[in-house]
């Protein structure tokens, strides 16, 4: 009874917590949709993958969203069409890469502050070499859930096609908001007044369609947590190797916002190597058991484990390299 | 990498804006909204939002939970509105998403979360958590906070939490043989002590419960442990002394006094 009553008080933990995080996203996702001139947006970014994905990385510090936010902004830029370097650069730095984690970093590790410099220059650096490496899929809707990928822009097709933005639900078709309402034509002027309705029906959609797996996402995690022994994932950290990957399992169970997340790896600082350390605010912002839900709302499974593989990777080679020859 | 496109000719299909979102679906929407809205506000004046959240970022949920009832509310005055302006009509009606989830569920999912949450009062975690995740007298999570650490506090003033901060800083426990102490906090019996030692403890909580981490001190009972019921709150007076515990030499609390306590209305500590 016990552990019911436990996993219980930590899933609504985890939900009381996120949500406020996750209506920002759909705040700002939302405003982006409705206020944003995506001409502009996407004509802005840098046509040259590893520029974009280097844009798409920094972007995180014009929407300060964590890692249950970001998800619904990257599908909106997906869908509007902007490249998938900028998009994947986007998705996997914004969480870390944004003026509140960074903040909330300094203030947790103002005693080290190497540990917010490597996070926010790994975290950037990864983000941006995986972008780099999505870029080369041209055509990014293979690895789109089917009704992302019928709404988005094909490659071949002009990206500054304005106002292409809705897809329908079970018939996957998309609406286009020309004045006759069937040609490809820039929206008609709308005021404020007329576009805050929309925002807020997009919120409350977006709402609705993120909360479901977040709730399910946090259950997951509320049970391994409670399920599985901490002691058990900590007892694997001392070495400069085996610390990292107890770190990273830890990041990916535990699923903490990144807003937050510093002070939970404080816990950790006198006992952890600081490679270990950083492997946890690295990686977990990136992938973790509780955003796996969100970004399956947008990526196949496969493209999921792509970036689940890459992060990993790269997460463990730069932060073992700290542990070997910076500690 | 590259993966060819099965979707080189898309087909794109109009909709004609005829058929609106069913009001069945508004009103599951706005019925989520004021349940999740209501539930935030319910934690928060009910104060079990500290049994979740840290005190510094209930004003997240507070602001949440306004900005949901603001969104019911919103989409509820529109309804009844209707019909407002030709276009904002036909371009709201036109807002449609993609959805993972079939049509309803996402909104059912959070509908009967939102409802458990409300019947279901969230409690302080319990010991076996405590054991769970590790007691210790050696980490603490916000030690590094100067706000919180007060050293100038003397021996019988200090919380548990006070006490492991000074062991962490200098954790020699003979230097602290002799000094009086006075905390409270819930009782752990953990398997691995004779049955006349419980440890008193707190959570400590950085953000969320979910990274709730247990600190603890043993106490050595003058009676068996059994008279202390494991989770139950109790006040322990006495002074501080070392003994080898599990072949370790640790700071332990000689108890004269353990006093019943009803448990703290915010028994964590941060």
């Amino acid at each position: 009874m016990n552990q019911w009553s436990n996993a219980l008080t930590l899933f609504f933990s985890l939900l009381v917590e996120a949500v406020p995080f996750l209506l920002l996203g759909v705040l700002l996702s939302s405003a982006l949709l409705i206020f944003v001139d995506e001409r502009r947006l996407i004509a802005a970014m840098p046509r040259h993958p590893l520029l974009g994905a280097l844009a798409g990385g920094l972007f995180g510090f014009l929407f300060p969203v964590c890692e249950c936010g970001n998800v619904p902004v990257a599908r909106r830029l997906l869908v509007k069409g902007a490249p998938s370097s900028v998009a994947v650069g986007f998705l996997l730095a914004a969480p870390t890469i944004n003026p509140v984690v960074l903040w909330a970093t300094w203030t947790a590790f103002q005693h080290d502050p190497s540990i917010v410099f490597f996070r926010l220059g790994f975290s950037l650096l990864i983000a941006t070499a995986i972008g780099w490496i999505f870029s080369a899929q041209v055509d990014l809707r293979p690895l789109l859930q089917s009704s992302v990928a019928h709404a988005v822009i094909p490659p071949s097709t002009s990206l500054l096609q304005s106002g292409t933005f809705m897809l329908g639900g079970s018939g996957q078709t998309i609406s286009r908001f020309g004045a006759n309402g069937a040609a490809i034509t820039p929206p008609p002027r709308v005021t404020i007044g007329e576009r805050l309705p929309l925002m807020v029906e997009n919120m409350v959609q977006e709402l609705r369609e993120l909360g479901g797996m977040l709730v399910f996402g946090s259950a997951i995690a509320s049970i391994i947590q409670v399920g599985v022994p901490r002691d058990v994932i900590l007892s694997l950290g001392q070495g400069p190797v085996t610390s990292i990957i107890a770190m990273m399992v830890l990041a990916a169970v535990v699923s903490i916002c990144s807003t937050v997340d510093s002070f939970f790896a404080l816990s950790f600082a006198s006992t952890f190597t600081s490679g270990s350390l950083l492997a946890f605010l690295i990686f977990g912002p990136m992938i973790d058991v509780k955003n796996i839900g969100l970004l399956l709302s947008v990526f196949r499974s496969r493209a999921i484990l792509y970036l689940f593989v890459l992060a990993a990777q790269l997460t463990f080679l730069l932060t073992l390299g700290v542990n070997l020859y910076l500690n | 990498m590259t993966v060819k496109s099965r979707f080189s000719r898309p087909r794109l299909r109009m909709t004609r804006f005829s058929s609106g979102p069913s009001p069945w679906f508004l009103w599951l929407d706005v019925s989520m909204m004021l349940i999740w809205g209501t539930l935030f506000l319910k934690y928060w004046l009910s104060g079990e939002i500290l049994f979740l959240l840290h005190p510094n970022y209930v004003w997240l949920t507070i602001a949440a939970a306004f900005v949901l009832l603001g969104m019911a509310v919103f989409k509820v005055s529109q309804q009844l509105a209707q019909p407002a302006s030709k276009f904002s009509s036909r371009r709201s009606q036109s807002v449609q998403h993609l959805s993972l989830l079939p049509k309803g569920w996402s909104n059912a999912i959070l509908i009967l979360v939102g409802l458990l949450g409300w019947f279901y009062a969230p409690q302080p975690f319990t010991s076996d958590i405590a054991l769970q995740r590790g007691v210790t007298d050696t980490l603490m999570v916000t030690r590094l906070q100067p706000q919180s650490f007060r050293v100038s506090v003397n021996p019988e003033d200090k919380s548990i939490t006070d006490w492991v901060r000074t062991l962490n800083v200098y954790p020699e426990p003979d230097a602290y043989q002799g000094d009086p102490v006075d905390v409270s906090g819930f009782i752990i019996h953990p398997p691995d002590l004779p049955d006349n030692y419980v440890m008193i403890a707190r959570f400590i909580l950085t953000c969320c419960a979910a990274d709730a981490y247990p600190v603890a001190l043993p106490v050595r009972l003058q009676g068996d442990r059994s008279d202390y019921a494991a989770d139950g709150w109790f006040r322990v007076q006495g002074e501080m002394t070392t003994e080898t515990l599990n072949g370790d030499r640790r700071l332990t609390i000689a108890a004269t006094r353990l006093e019943s306590i009803p448990q703290p209305r915010n028994p964590y500590d941060y």
